[in-house]
């Protein structure tokens, strides 16, 4: 039997003759044959007529599911027993099949039980297949067409509805954390309605290192404002060969967001609702000193400093400041279809307030897919997503809560405000905090699908996505005082307020031609396209100050408002427009792909990608990107077939180059920059510009070259499924903004970028899952990992120019990470120590310090280069921020109507720099550990004697904590009810759940969250004060009617 | 049939031939380089961008007023921790080549000068009225002497970059060639710029023949080359464009913005922006807590607070203590910054004050952004001309222009500060540079003063001074590292 499936169709439907089989048939064959060369839609409409000229012949349409997870099966082949007509089930698992009746159709897909259905003239079948222990065989999105996973050469990671809905998130995104090998999704904080930073096989690249997202064929950089519970699936292309498609934007990977369509279910409409409420709160505190702990510490560092330690006030700061908030998340569906069309709609509503006050997040999603069969040559369709949001954002308090000192209270008796000497108020800052970000993301392409021919297809897509937010920030006037009275540092002396808004448009057009042909035992999957990009934006911010009134009403910009020289406010220098840097280009691409299969074992692609950029000069424009990958079924081999043992088997191997050219758009030009001079008397402000950066012409694309090799396997009749990968990819020119010689004139920090350095990446990835069945208890575990190596190969190199980045910079500037050949991108480096001087004499026979004046209780830093003299020379690697391995560990179990859920993810070998501990200009709260300080001679090795700043407190091996840990990340309990109780409810099926997200971490790391993320690379792991992650817990609905 | 095949493909070559500039995508809101400056107004524009260096933070020594922290006249200030690391060392000399804010001077004064050559490069070539453009090339020769003046008594030798497109690899030049450069476009500046009342009022601020010619002498004097510096001296002297500000206090406070007594200002505007047009010189050194809620930095030391002879009202001048009423205004300064700092002994090393020179009416910061900082001042004008007529010989002159300072600082009171009639020349030398220091206290004078007239081992090597190192500060590291070898580091760093 040979069924093939025709790719990148929405209608699916693929004859395959064998002629000698029925005498129907043969007349069939000749009918093809003949018109072979006739366009695919006369043949179609032909061969209906043919079919209904016998009166018997009728076409049957329906849906096949799995038995046990209600999901479509796409790619079931159905034949007429006895016969080679047949079909498969297209995505969304669909079929359509002309039969002559009576009939036996077979259904069978692998992994499930073949079954026989006897057709006796029915229009609608809608079949459900039993699992065989054998796991299904699924179609995986890949870019511009699916594949079956079979037949594919490369390496992609593939996650599904039903595990997209499983965490409560803003950003479907988080969904890919831990269940997906080689990709890490870490929170940059845990305020509502915050993007995520994602990492697709380690760090490539010192600029941009996002991966693209393409949702349903429109290419985005984010897709927060996607809801998860429209999307179908999520495929994750990892090597060269499945990313090259994507030539110049895939070097950091590429998520393919396929959104939900409608299926044929029992001729009408199938609605779902899902309702989750849930409450977070802060998952763990930080260990603080209390009011007596600090009054104790305070006394040892100035004697004197607390008459009476018991008698100092206690203000736990953590307690007062993070609450108990609330997270809902609602969605409701529709979807269906006809033989002409299906659709799929779906409203969502997410709603997420922050533990911290006035941090709030909510969207509205909206979504509409649609596909309309003209003809039968010609699909229509559109995808719409509309995505209204409210965002509001809390000053960073958490900061202040860490630093305020415990002795100090919120409020004076009188109610107002307290002074919190040195940090602020945090009470203050949240009440008189008005900071709120509007807007609407919209997304959607239309397209058309034109068959020429049963094997040509033409698909040309018009995608559109456009967003419009608009920031508001007011600040009234306010005064934290003093007990005596004055004013504090803390006061806001005229009323402010910044709008803002910016708006971004981009449009795509990709045009691409399939084609597919099977000739004997040679199957080819080609497709080649052109693609043209435009994105535009542009921003504006305006500041007023002294607003007349505090109410929202009064909220807009009022000339009065930016020039006041009454009140010595002359602010328009603070208007400001312009486009958004990295959001400002467009570009030409050129594609192809083809795809060789032989005898169903042998797999060879080869991918073409030709990328031209307006981010670079006329000579540097185009960059070309091909990959080639092979693959062997080894188990469909003869040799193989009595090894029952191993069920499925295939060895393949990719190579392939890859760009990213995420940088702004301006760093080519060498700019002019404008400014103020100031004349006369009184002064007056004068216009005035002169050189200002330079730029570097000679920019080109960052390549990305990728080699990998990987290996897939059923064992136990699949009741094991492994996939391993191992990876090595190195990006070379990679644009680098260097220091220049300060002689150049660029102004202190100003740098130039080049394509300067060199950067490897390597690492292995395995994937286990485990299934079985043992009479009605169902269970699967699941364990996946990667480890990651990362080295830096070359910095600076010809340019001449630094061959070390400096970053991770505290807030009072020192940097705290070091970049250089033969390290990790930003590895952390300061002083080592050596424990604590117990003694005088134990200073003075150490090595002279070239600064500071010792005591006993002071850390030992080591004399690296053994010079003699403690300085910066004595600064060293003190360990990589990113982590050798992450895995992830995963378990369902499902007995009767009960089903359970526990993920678990983890990291190990990275380290986090406590940055929050060590900028300290002014006494502040310390951390628990204090309190086992260096009292005296033999107190303490560890713990210096405190200290409210200075020596003690340089960037060093103190402040780094082994940034290995283990999250209970997911763990859900649910309950299916009874069919016929759904049914009285005119239900379908009804679900209720129980979850908590972030349950516990084990972690040695004092801060809320082992788990830091920085958009810049230069800057991972340092903890400087994060908005908490919380742990949610909730309860949830599912329902269909 | 074919026809439908053909039409996408003829689509999308339409396409490729309508967009041919498709990719070609303009820098948005900024003229490139290649285009400026070409015509009259552009010249302007690049002429004035050479003051608005002086405004920026970096400019005065890194941001923070080092140069004061490594005298005898000040500390750190603020409160004890703030900055201990960053700033602490120039105190006591413990500073090394990554010390925080000598990257940032450095790289401020290159950008000045780049804004300087655009200028000498560029606007040449433009038609416009000659003699304007002789005066923006005086204006813009004027501003890089005085930053490679900064330059080279700070590091000496340093790479000379006289274009807007220097070389990739550029070594140090010795001093002598940086002071021929300075000395070359100060003479252009006196040549050509005018005279202070030959500008309008709108261009108050511009650089003045006077000032050129203020600027010159100092470099002759910092040159020892006292007999070019005379005639210079005597010219602004004789100008009778010049005067002192009856009101000692008034010669860097707002009454006296552009002053008789101003010779070079930096003009700004009272806004909390650089970019607006303010300077943060004087919130860095303004009163920490109320009322200015300034940064303190800069405090005034014990030993320049005692050194003042009595009843010299330039103390109060030069100090701002906790309780002083100034412009109606309380001082009651830092809840966080001691009042009194003790050694171990017990004894009081520094007290809770600011810096009057930067003192600007108000009690928030804002007002203090308007601070124009006087870069000459007439008085120091004055203080030169005695020293150098001294070294010249020439000491009934000498004490003549010493006691018009003197006499103005009395401000009528004649039971303070007699006049000085010694005119030993070595004892006088002594008496004009102590009378520069009550006189110019906390105005980044001081440490430069020590240097040049080799005072510094006496006065400042208890506080860690070493002679033939200190002299100079190291060349920032990260200029070392970048150079891979091309930069030297100074002497003994």
């Amino acid at each position: 039997m040979i069924i093939r499936q025709v790719y990148n169709l929405n209608v699916l439907t693929v004859y395959v003759f064998k002629p000698e089989k029925s005498e129907t048939m043969v007349r069939f064959t000749i009918h093809s044959s003949k018109f072979r060369l006739f366009k695919a839609g006369l043949v179609f409409t032909f061969l209906l007529f043919a079919f209904s000229a016998f009166s018997q012949v009728q076409t049957v349409t329906g849906t096949v599911r799995a038995a046990d997870t209600r999901e479509t099966l796409p790619g079931t082949s159905i034949f007429v027993k006895g016969t080679t007509v047949g079909t498969i089930t297209d995505i969304d698992g669909n079929f359509s099949l002309p039969v002559e009746s009576p009939a036996i159709l077979v259904f069978s897909f692998i992994g499930y039980e073949t079954q026989e259905v006897q057709f006796t003239g029915q229009t609608v079948l809608n079949i459900t297949l039993e699992t065989s222990k054998v796991a299904l065989e699924e179609i995986v999105v890949i870019g511009y067409g699916t594949v079956r996973k079979s037949d594919l050469s490369g390496s992609v990671a593939s996650i599904k509805a039903e595990d997209i809905t499983k965490i409560t998130a803003a950003n479907p995104v988080q969904s890919l954390q831990g269940r997906v090998s080689g990709v890490q999704v870490t929170s940059v904080t845990g305020a509502p309605g915050a993007s995520p930073v994602v990492r697709v096989r380690g760090i490539g690249t010192f600029n941009n290192t996002s991966p693209i997202y393409v949702v349903d064929g429109v290419i985005l950089d984010d897709i927060s404002f996607l809801n998860a519970s429209d999307i179908a699936s999520m495929e994750v292309l990892k090597d060269a060969s499945a990313t090259a498609i994507y030539g110049s934007r895939g070097a950091n990977g590429v998520i393919m967001v396929t959104t939900k369509s409608g299926k044929v279910a029992e001729g009408k409409t199938v609605f779902s609702f899902s309702g989750e409420a849930g409450i977070q709160r802060l998952a763990k505190k930080i260990d603080l000193l209390t009011g007596r702990e600090f009054a104790i510490i305070s006394n040892d560092i100035k004697a004197g400093s607390y008459n009476n330690v018991d008698a100092v006030p206690n203000t736990d700061w953590q307690d007062l400041v993070f609450d108990i908030a609330p997270i809902q998340n609602y969605q409701l569906s529709a979807s269906g279809a006809s033989n002409t069309m299906n659709y799929y709609l779906g409203v969502g509503y997410f709603n997420q307030s922050g533990i911290i006050d006035k941090s709030k997040y909510q969207k509205i999603t909206t979504k509409l897919n649609a596909n309309f069969n003209m003809t039968h040559w010609l699909d229509l369709g559109i995808n719409l997503s509309v995505t209204p949001f409210k965002q509001q954002i809390a000053p960073n308090v958490t900061y202040q809560v860490y630093r305020a000192q415990p002795l100090l209270m919120p409020y004076y008796d009188d109610g107002s405000f307290g002074v919190v000497y040195n940090v602020g108020n945090p009470f203050a800052d949240l009440e008189y905090s008005n900071n709120f970000r509007d807007g609407v993301r919209a997304m959607g392409n239309i397209y058309a699908d034109v068959k020429f021919t049963k094997d040509l297809t033409f698909k040309t897509s018009y995608g559109l996505d456009g967003e419009y937010v608009k920031a508001t920030n007011f600040t009234p006037a306010f005064t934290v005082y003093n007990p005596d009275g004055t004013a504090s540092q803390q006061q806001n002396i005229y009323s402010d307020l910044t709008k803002a808004s910016n708006d971004m448009l981009t449009w795509l057009w990709e045009n691409t031609l399939s084609y597919n042909k099977e000739f004997g035992e040679h199957m080819i999957d080609a497709v080649a396209g052109y693609t043209m990009q435009n994105t535009t934006s542009e921003w504006f911010s305006i500041t007023g100050a002294n607003i007349i009134r505090d109410g929202e009403s009064f909220w807009y910009i009022n000339p009065s408002y930016i020039q006041d020289p009454a009140n010595d406010i002359n602010n328009v220098s603070t208007i400001s427009n312009g486009v958004d840097l990295g959001l400002n280009y467009s570009m030409i691409s050129y594609l192809f792909r083809a795809n060789y299969i032989f005898k169903n074992k042998y797999i060879l692609t080869a991918t073409f990608r030709s990328d031209g950029s307006s981010k670079f000069s006329k000579e540097n424009q185009y960059a070309h990107f091909p990959s080639f990958a092979a693959g062997w079924n080894v188990s469909r081999e003869k040799f193989m077939e009595n090894i029952d043992l191993i069920s499925r088997l295939k060895l393949r191997a990719s190579w392939g180059k890859v760009g990213n050219e995420k940088i702004p758009y301006d760093r080519r030009f060498s700019i002019v920059s404008n400014h103020i001079a100031v004349f006369g008397d009184p002064s007056a402000a004068y216009p005035a510009s002169s050189f200002g950066r330079l730029g570097n012409p000679d920019l080109k694309w960052e390549t990305t070259t990728q080699t990998d090799i990987g290996l897939e396997t059923g064992i136990l009749n699949d009741r094991l499924i492994a996939e391993f990968d191992f990876y090595h990819k190195i990006t070379s020119d990679i644009l680098v903004d260097l220091t220049v010689p300060g002689y150049y004139g660029n102004g202190q920090g100003a740098r130039i970028t080049y394509n300067a350095a060199e950067v490897l990446n390597r690492g292995f990835e395995f994937n286990l899952m485990w299934r079985d069945q043992v009479g009605e208890f169902k269970y699967n575990i699941g364990f996946l990992g990667s480890t990651i190596h990362n080295e830096v190969l070359k910095i600076g190199g010809a340019s001449g120019i630094d061959s070390v980045l400096i970053g991770g910079y505290l807030a009072n500037g020192q940097p705290v990470t070091r970049t250089e050949v033969g390290q990790p991108i930003g590895a952390f480096y300061g002083y080592v120590t050596d424990g604590v001087f117990q003694t005088q004499e134990e200073i003075d026979n150490y090595p002279v310090y070239t600064q500071e004046e010792l005591q006993p209780g002071d850390l030992r830093y080591v004399d690296i280069n053994g010079d003699g003299v403690i300085n910066p020379l004595d600064r060293t690697y003190l360990g990589s921020p990113i982590p050798k391995f992450i895995f992830g560990f995963s378990a369902g179990f499902e007995y009767k109507r009960f089903d359970f859920f526990l993920n678990i993810q983890g990291q190990t070998g990275n380290k986090i720099f406590n940055g929050k501990e060590v900028v300290r200009p002014d006494p502040y709260n310390f951390e628990a550990h204090v309190m086992d300080r260096w009292t005296g001679p033999g107190t303490s090795n560890d713990e210096p004697r405190p200290a409210f700043g200075g020596y003690n407190y340089n960037i060093s091996d103190r402040f780094i904590y082994d940034g290995s840990f283990v999250r209970i990340r997911n763990v859900i309990l649910g309950y299916t009810l009874p069919i016929d109780w759904s049914n009285k409810v005119f239900m379908q099926n009804l679900r209720v759940y129980v979850k908590a997200d972030n349950l516990y971490t084990f972690s040695k790391f004092t801060g809320y969250t082992p788990e830091i993320g920085s958009g810049g690379v230069l800057d991972n792991g340092i903890d400087n004060g994060i908005y908490p992650i919380t742990a949610v817990y909730s309860i949830g609905i599912n329902l269909t009617f | 049939m074919k026809k439908i095949n053909i039409i996408p493909a003829f689509i999308v070559i339409l396409f490729l031939n309508g967009c041919s500039d498709f990719l070609d995508k303009e820098l948005q809101n900024s003229l490139t380089q290649e285009a400026f400056p070409v015509t009259e107004s552009d010249a302007l524009l690049a002429t004035n961008t050479t003051y608005t260096t002086l405004r920026e933070w970096f400019y005065h020594s890194g941001g923070y007023p080092i140069l004061d922290f490594m005298s005898d006249d000040a500390h750190k200030g603020s409160n004890p921790n703030d900055q201990l690391p960053t700033l602490g060392p120039y105190e006591t000399f413990g500073h090394t080549p990554s010390q925080d804010g000598l990257d940032r001077w450095w790289n401020t004064l290159y950008l000045g000068v780049k804004r300087c050559n655009v200028v000498l490069d560029y606007v040449p070539e433009i038609q416009m009225n000659p003699a304007l453009r002789d005066r923006y090339l005086a204006e813009a020769s004027f501003i890089r002497g005085l930053l490679y003046f900064d330059m080279v008594r700070a590091w000496g030798g340093i790479p000379l970059v006289t274009s807007t497109n220097p070389p990739a690899s550029l070594g140090r030049s010795d001093a002598e060639e940086v002071y021929a450069l300075i000395i070359a476009d100060l003479e252009v500046a006196v040549r050509d710029l005018p005279e202070r009342n030959e500008y309008s009022g709108d261009d108050k601020g511009r650089a003045t023949k006077g000032a050129a010619k203020a600027l010159l002498a100092k470099v002759y004097l910092f040159r020892q080359e006292y007999t070019k510096a005379e005639p210079l001296l005597m010219e602004v002297i004789n100008s009778g464009l010049y005067g002192l500000e009856p009101v000692f206090t008034d010669a860097n406070s707002v009454n006296g913005n552009h002053g008789i007594e101003s010779v070079f200002e930096i003009g700004a505007m009272q806004l909390e922006s650089t970019d607006a047009g303010g300077n943060q010189y004087a919130n860095t050194q303004g009163v920490r807590g109320t009322p200015n809620r300034g940064w303190g930095f800069n405090r005034p030391s014990l030993d320049l607070r005692n050194a003042f002879e009595q009843g010299d009202p330039r103390l109060k001048g030069t100090i701002i203590d906790l309780g002083d009423v100034i412009d109606g205004v309380t001082i009651l300064g830092d809840g966080s910054t001691p009042d009194e700092t003790t050694d171990e002994d017990g004894n009081v090393i520094e007290v809770e004050c600011y810096n009057r020179k930067v003192w600007v009416p108000g009690t928030t910061t804002i007002t203090q952004w308007g601070h124009q900082r006087r870069l000459i001042r007439y008085a120091d004008v004055l203080l030169m001309a005695a020293e150098v007529l001294n070294e010249n010989n020439k000491p009934g002159m000498s004490i003549f222009y010493l006691n018009m300072v003197r006499a103005r600082a009395r401000e009528g009171n004649n039971s303070i500060l007699p006049d000085i009639m010694i005119t030993d020349q070595a004892l006088l030398r002594d008496i004009i540079l102590q009378e520069r220091r009550y006189e110019l206290a906390m105005e980044g004078h001081r440490y430069w003063d020590l240097v040049r007239t080799g005072k510094a081992p006496e006065v400042l090597g208890p506080h860690g001074f070493v002679t033939g190192k200190h002299e100079l500060l190291p060349i920032p590291q990260t200029e070392i590292d970048i150079s891979q070898g091309t930069l030297s580091q100074n002497p003994n760093w």
